[in-house]
């Protein structure tokens, strides 16, 4: 057993579940979508794409690029949380839960990609 | 490669060659680019606990003021958002620290915040610790030396030499390529070295990377593998290194031309084994410079003067005794060669030298640091004297003691460290061995053209009496400083005004080297060689007919390069220059002359 990749799986798995806690629910519903949820889901995002740094291997390459696509996505969900709730006067219209709910959706499916690509790893090392 | 029918047929294709050396070429490149991007991986590796420690340290300080209650303005119970949250830790932990905001922080708050601010100075202070000392780090630093080294080599547009070995050999050449406005790829081991060359006043940018050139992938980055590649010249002073430059250009790139730097026989001959590199023995050429010293002093001086590159000063012209005995001290690379030569002009040498050499009749045993060693030699007899041991310093005490037990002695010396220029100088030796330089000047001639080096090996043929009146007629013309150097051909490219005067087969060089100002007076300049296909013509006169495709070199005023130049291509110039006629350069007059010329009648 090597230490270090039940980190990087258990950072990834990680990342994917929390994103899709608080994805799930109604999507215009704010009770539903908690922002610490959001906010555990950016940090731990943030350690899974450092952890993905300096893999040399086209495999290490996509888990980046699915890693920095998510915190972009997330990221943007955080900002637009923090606008709805501090600048603009409404709060956290259904309209504006939606769009934060929607940005994680799709960094939903990033982290989805990068946990294939974690079953592909796996089971390709077991055949080779 | 398991099918023998499959092998047999692969080597009978022509361009086997061809697609073996491209593959090479690959195979260099991707491996050195690969060990640039490997320090980029490692250096991103290293940033990971750094990186990881931080954002841990800053979430949980967030997600802590998040969850810790205080009270808004008015006393009432209020929760911190993440927003504010994360704006407080961030001012917080970068030590800038706006105060508490937006409401004053309850002591709650106060405690949390206390734990979270060591937490985070800690956490900056270690990635950003981490970060200088792997921008410092050497690995990272030569990694992105190397990628900018290789930018620039791969966006040079135009030919350029590639020097390995950059001591004062390359240093030397790499200065006359520069004037010649050649640009230099340089590598050497040292990095200082390297470093210096941003000191140096070179006009162009000149490429350098602190690396070994015995790694083929190395070649491959100075850009042994660029079209633009023109010659590779190996001069660092490791004999092994040398031949394992000739050996990588010769086999990846057989179409540029080598020239190596060996200073014994037996590596030449190794250089020589690989394809037709052109090797420079400093002892050996020192050797035959002698030799053509003691047969013909003016085509000696012609030559180092040509070969010292342009603004060098005319050397004076010795006169070594060409009957007597010579004491040759030293029986080193140098004296082996210099003895040999010198028997084969007929002159008795001594040979002196600490080891029992090989040397058979006049050899003499002894160091030259004993007492009274001169006198056993028999000073007092001999006309000439080498000092040609491998330490400066012995070199300059024999040479002392030599000048005051016969002070008209011809005197010749190895220097070997360049530092001691000025005391060999303040010695006044009559002959003067510097390898490095003859190395630099051997190559300079070699680069600078062809028809340079063509001249240089012809020019000895030609006799005493010839060089003589040369230097004379260059000296009458340009001065006692070399100018300019260069060569013109007599394309409808290059010179797009001759191919019909050309082609009449009356033209003289004479009439072609006059001013277009003013056609009664020469142009400062002197036609050294003609080549036509192979053949070569030393110092063509004045009545010389000229062809199309011939090429001149030339030596003169840089002014007057600029007016031949204008002679080649603009018509109405070369018609003044040839026939003494003012042709009108425009159009429209020229059109309306024809027509004059053509109707006679209306002239009149």
């Amino acid at each position: 057993m090597n230490l270090e990749k039940v980190v990087f799986g258990f950072f990834v798995v990680l990342a994917a579940t929390l994103n899709f806690g608080f994805f799930i629910g109604d999507i215009d519903d704010p009770v539903l979508h908690n922002p610490f949820e959001l906010f555990a889901a950016i940090v731990v995002n943030l350690i899974a794409t450092v952890l993905k740094f300096g893999d040399r291997t086209q495999i290490g390459a996509v888990h980046l690029a699915t890693s920095l696509v998510a915190d972009l996505q997330l990221i943007g969900a955080g900002l637009m949380w923090g606008y709805a709730e501090y600048v603009s006067s409404a709060g956290m219209t259904p309209a504006w839960t939606a769009s934060v709910v929607s940005l994680s959706g799709g960094a939903l499916l990033a982290n989805l990609v990068s946990i294939v690509l974690l079953v592909i790893e796996t089971v390709s090392f077991h055949r080779g | 490669m398991g099918n023998p029918l499959l092998t047999f047929w692969s080597r009978r294709r022509p361009d086997d060659d061809q697609r073996r050396i491209r593959r090479a070429r690959a195979l260099a490149a991707t491996s050195s680019s690969a060990k640039a991007s490997a320090t980029i991986f490692l250096i991103l590796r290293r940033m990971r606990a750094p990186l990881i420690v931080l954002i841990v340290i800053f979430s949980v300080s967030v997600l802590g003021l998040t969850l810790i209650p205080g009270v808004d303005a008015e006393g009432r119970p209020w929760r911190m958002g993440f927003f504010d949250a994360i704006y407080v830790m961030s001012y917080t932990a970068t030590t800038i620290g706006f105060g508490e905001i937006p409401y004053p922080f309850t002591y709650n708050q106060r405690m949390w915040l206390t734990v979270s601010i060591y937490l985070t100075v800690i956490g900056w202070a270690y990635a950003i610790g981490s970060l200088l000392s792997l921008i410092q780090d050497r690995a990272f630093r030569q990694a992105l030396a190397l990628q900018r080294f290789s930018r620039k080599v791969a966006r040079l547009a135009e030919p350029f030499v590639l020097i390995a070995g950059y001591g004062r050999a390359g240093e030397l050449l790499g200065h006359s390529m520069d004037a010649l406005g050649r640009r230099v790829v340089v590598l050497d081991r040292a990095a200082e070295r390297i470093e210096g060359l941003e000191l140096e006043s070179y006009r162009a940018d000149v490429p350098g990377l602190a690396a070994d050139a015995r790694d083929p992938a190395h070649l491959g980055v100075a850009g042994l593998d660029h079209p633009m590649c023109e010659a590779v010249v190996a001069l660092t002073d490791d004999d092994e290194a040398n031949l394992a430059v000739v050996m990588t250009a010769t086999l990846l790139r057989p179409d540029v031309p080598v020239i190596a730097r060996a200073t014994t026989r037996a590596m030449g001959e190794r250089m020589r084994s690989f394809g037709s590199p052109s090797v420079v023995n400093p002892f050996d050429v020192f050797g035959d410079h002698v030799r053509l010293a003691l047969r013909a002093p003016a085509s000696y001086q012609l030559l180092t003067w040509l070969e010292n590159g342009p603004g060098g000063p005319l050397p004076p012209r010795g006169s070594p005794p060409r009957t007597g005995r010579w004491v040759v001290f030293g029986y080193g690379r140098l004296g082996r060669e210099l003895t040999r030569d010198l028997r084969d002009e007929g002159i008795q040498v001594t040979v002196v030298d600490p080891q029992p050499g090989a040397d058979g009749e006049d050899g003499v045993v002894a160091d030259g640091s004993e007492p009274g060693v001169l006198d056993r030699v028999g000073i007092g007899s001999a006309v000439g004297f080498v000092a040609g041991t491998d330490n400066d310093t012995t070199n300059l005490s024999l040479v002392a003691a030599a000048r005051r037990a016969a002070p008209e002695l011809f005197v010749a010396a190895r220097q070997n460290r360049p530092a001691n220029a000025p005391l060999f100088q303040a010695m006044e030796i009559d002959a003067l061995l510097v390898p490095t330089e003859v190395v630099a000047h051997q190559v300079y001639a070699q680069l600078s053209t062809p028809l340079l080096w063509r001249f240089i090996r012809d020019m000895p043929g030609r006799g005493d009496a010839w060089a003589a009146e040369l230097v004379e007629r260059l000296t009458g013309l340009c001065g006692e400083q070399l100018q300019a150097l260069w060569k013109v051909r007599l394309s409808a490219e290059e010179a797009p005004s001759l191919p019909a005067w050309l082609r009449s087969g009356e033209a003289r060089l004479g009439d072609l080297l006059r001013n277009p100002e003013d056609r009664d007076e020469p142009l400062h300049a002197v036609v050294l060689l003609v080549l036509r296909g192979d053949e070569a013509t030393l110092d063509p006169g004045p009545d010389f007919a000229l062809r199309e495709g011939d090429e001149l070199l030339l030596a003169g005023w840089p002014a007057a390069r600029r007016a031949l130049a204008i002679t080649l291509q603009v018509d109405s110039a070369r018609e003044y220059v040839v026939s003494g006629q003012r042709v009108p350069s425009g159009w429209v007059w020229r059109r309306v002359e024809e027509q004059l010329r053509r109707d006679p009648a209306r002239r009149g």
